[in-house]
């Protein structure tokens, strides 16, 4: 079984942040690997900070994260500009709810989400 | 969380994946030691009450949906996840601050051997559940 690593935590840290789960390439092979999303439409239900939507996005055709927190979703936003990411889109949005048409995705991911 | 897995076979084409992966509460997590020969077990961390009965119910989500035919299970496994610490003050800490496990480890050494050690590097190992089900 294998196993995957974050780095040094501390204090304050909130709870979505990426610090506390596994690396996206290492969640996502863990599940099927880069191939389950070549050239897939991918959806990150619960994207917080990003963290797998921007893992995927240089695989996939296109990225789409949503999550209700409009901070992380900001956060989220600023580091798909800073790594020069096109195909990666968030909004902020709940799971209950989701602000896409049906049929839209061929692949949903929802880590810690449920 | 059924209302959000109807939502995910909603947006999901014909034959769609759903990814659905949660910290795995059927076993307990780890606080090791980082030694230079690689990790040891010195204590075990339980989850949350609250939090065994929050996973329970995400379970008998997923079941349901499988029940309703929504989706078929294709694969499912468990991996290990390591979160690291400078020493057992930032572990405490960490316990300390997050709701999903409870606030003590059940020690496999004894104090001394906990303060000896207390400003070396300590992991929590945790597991991660996973189930990836395609949409019907």
């Amino acid at each position: 079984m294998s196993v995957t690593a974050s780095f040094a935590v501390g204090r304050r840290l909130p709870a979505i942040s990426s610090a506390l789960r596994p690396p996206a390439l290492d969640e996502l092979g863990q599940y099927g690997g880069t191939g389950m999303l070549r050239g897939k439409r991918v959806l990150d239900v619960g994207t917080g900070d990003g963290r797998l939507a921007l893992g995927a996005a240089p695989y996939a055709r296109e990225v789409e994260g949503v999550d209700p927190d409009a901070d992380a979703i900001r956060d989220a936003d600023a580091k798909a500009r800073e790594a020069g990411l096109a195909n990666v889109r968030f909004r902020v949005g709940a799971a209950q709810e989701l602000p896409y048409p049906d049929a839209r995705f061929e692949v949903v991911i929802m880590s810690w989400t449920l | 969380m059924v209302d959000a897995l109807h939502e995910a076979h909603r947006v999901l084409g014909p034959h769609g994946l759903l990814v659905d992966a949660r910290p795995d509460s059927r076993v307990l997590a780890h606080a090791e030691h980082v030694t230079p020969r690689g990790f040891r077990s010195l204590g075990l961390i339980a989850t949350a009450a609250a939090e065994l009965g929050n996973d329970r119910a995400s379970d008998r989500a997923v079941a349901a949906v499988v029940r309703e035919g929504l989706f078929r299970s294709r694969r499912r496994g468990r991996f290990w996840h390591r979160v690291h610490f400078a020493g057992l003050a930032g572990l405490q800490d960490y316990l300390d601050d997050h709701l999903r496990f409870v606030h003590r480890v059940r020690w496999k050494v004894d104090p001394a051997t906990r303060r000896r050690l207390r400003h070396e590097p300590f992991v929590i190992r945790r597991a991660v559940r996973y189930e990836v089900l395609e949409r019907r």
